[in-house]
């Protein structure tokens, strides 16, 4: 475990090392991913208040949660990119994953130290941004639960959308090359799970529900951490079952992880 | 057949070998539209109509940036900048057609390839879930047509642009990714323009973004008619001629400091 955690940060700090190299490339990355997903939360805030609230939440409200989500999003995209499909299925592609199996350390391990992308911050300092923003404009019940809860809740969603990168990576196992509609559940979940859910229709709640469950992790823990009332009355405990959910998330993704490795076939070349 | 037609013919065939990738894009454009126009109908919510905008063509509008986006690629493009890094320019560059040129065949094809297999059927499906609104005339169609095909001149020759300072860094990937975030920003592509504060949204639409994506949907959505029309196709020809003047200003001045590498 210590070994591994080692192995770990030794090959960030290549990472990082090598990321810094050109500081007015990474400089503009770095502002760049920050100004324009700052945009569209702009964009957004300036329409609202021409309508001054959407599906009965304010812009503070949407704000809070909004802004976990992004943090989160930015987070993950940080430590999890080496299962960045749109990069790995290159590896894949390459022949590049045959090397990775010959080395004497887990392949797991490998992969999450192959890309560490501290461009990254940018998005996850946004998103610290404007959920500061929404707690200077909402009046909340803070409770030592709730203190609690937010961190947790942030943590959850990592691990969460990092297991849709696990899986997004696995099906290039077999088919090579980057699968565009994996977006629709991390990069349009991560936009939905920035609303209140409440206002998509119902077979968009449904896929969010059953097949990919960002509901538990975004808009349920809001309800609770904002007193916001139901309109799809689910019951209380709902609200605290994104840990769970979490968790359960990573373990299928590393299984299907797993079986995704037994059965590689190099591509050849 | 000249060389240009030949280009643009098999830059349309190797589009459509895609076959996977384009439908996994189109249902995932076809998805955003949805997300998009949930948002916009929740926004909305009982109200008629925000600065000329109705809910339907606002719906449109949602199912319209995603129809474009395949065939437009306004924000994503590396192609050219690769062959810079990896040599392959020095064989582009001795084509019995100017480089330029050479680069507009390959994307008109990629565009048109995408329009009939991504961007159409993506459209049609969007209407069967949604009443949208459709132009009320031939000639508003006509219109509408012209400056989606100035727009796909204006979408290349800017991405051409920054791609060309690949000539000059190593790292133009990094300026690209830069300029792209900006320019989206200003399209429209998000919200709608016209839901934003009259001043921004002004802007934003003498912007070559705005020129390039808002200004057809103005026209699709007959918010524009007239003279105000005429105004949007001058915009658009205005951005296409400066752009153009520019690459080819560049172009010369980058083919003259040029390193080939590799090879």
């Amino acid at each position: 475990m210590i070994h591994a955690l080692r192995l770990l940060a030794r090959m960030y700090r290549v990472q990082i090392h090598s990321q810094l190299q050109y500081p007015l490339s990474f400089i503009m990355d770095l502002l760049s991913s920050a100004l324009i997903l700052g945009f569209f939360f702009v964009a957004f805030a300036l329409t609202l208040t021409r309508f001054e609230s959407i599906g009965g939440w304010t812009l503070g409200e949407v704000a809070f949660i909004w802004g976990i989500t992004e943090f989160s999003f930015g987070t993950m995209d940080m430590v999890f990119s080496g299962f960045d499909y749109d990069s790995f299925g290159p590896i894949i592609r390459k022949g590049q994953f045959d090397q990775l199996l010959l080395r004497p350390a887990n392949i797991t391990l490998q992969v999450l130290g192959s890309r560490f992308v501290i461009r990254r911050l940018g998005r996850m300092a946004e998103g610290l941004l404007i959920f500061l923003f929404g707690l200077s404009r909402i009046q909340l019940d803070w409770s030592l639960l709730k203190i609690l809860y937010v961190p947790l809740l942030s943590i959850s969603q990592i691990l969460f959308f990092g297991s849709l990168f696990i899986i997004g990576a696995t099906t290039t196992f077999w088919t090579m090359e980057r699968l565009e509609i994996l977006n629709i559940f991390t990069y349009g979940g991560a936009e939905v799970m920035s609303y209140p859910m409440h206002i998509f229709p119902r077979p968009i709640r449904m896929i969010f529900t059953y097949l990919v469950p960002s509901i538990f992790l975004s808009y349920f823990p809001a309800v609770y951490l904002l007193g916001k009332p139901d309109p799809l009355n689910a019951p209380a405990f709902v609200s605290f079952l994104a840990p769970v959910i979490a968790m359960l998330m990573l373990w299928l993704a590393l299984r299907f992880w797993r079986f995704g490795i037994r059965n590689y076939q190099s591509s050849g070349s | 057949m000249s060389p240009f037609l030949a280009t643009i013919r098999t830059s349309f065939r190797r589009q459509l070998t895609y076959r996977a990738a384009n439908i996994s894009g189109l249902l995932t454009n076809l998805m955003f539209a949805f997300f998009r126009a949930s948002v916009l109908i929740a926004l909305f919510n009982e109200r008629e109509a925000v600065n000329g905008l109705t809910v339907q063509g606002a719906v449109t509008y949602a199912g319209l940036t995603q129809t474009l986006i395949g065939y437009l690629s306004f924000f994503h493009w590396f192609d050219m900048m690769q062959t810079v890094y990896d040599g392959q320019i020095g064989a582009d560059l001795l084509r019995p057609l100017n480089f330029f040129t050479y680069w507009l065949g390959i994307d008109i094809g990629r565009a048109f390839g995408a329009l009939l297999i991504r961007s159409l059927p993506l459209f049609l499906v969007f209407a069967l879930f949604y009443n949208i609104t459709l132009p009320g005339s031939f000639l508003q169609w006509l219109a509408f047509i012209l400056s989606i095909f100035f727009a796909l001149l204006i979408s290349f020759s800017w991405r051409f642009m920054v791609n060309l300072a690949a000539f000059w860094t190593p790292n133009a990937l990094g300026i690209g990714r830069f300029v792209f975030g900006m320019s989206w920003t200003f399209s429209g592509f998000f919200l709608p323009l016209a839901l934003f504060p009259r001043w921004l949204a002004q802007f934003a639409r003498l912007t070559p973004f705005g020129a390039g994506v808002y200004i057809p949907i103005e026209i699709f959505l007959g918010l524009i008619t007239g003279k105000e029309l005429l105004q949007g196709i001058l915009i658009q020809v205005f951005w296409i001629i400066l752009l153009l003047l520019l690459d080819q200003w560049i172009l010369s001045r980058g083919v003259r400091k040029l390193v080939i590498q590799g090879g």
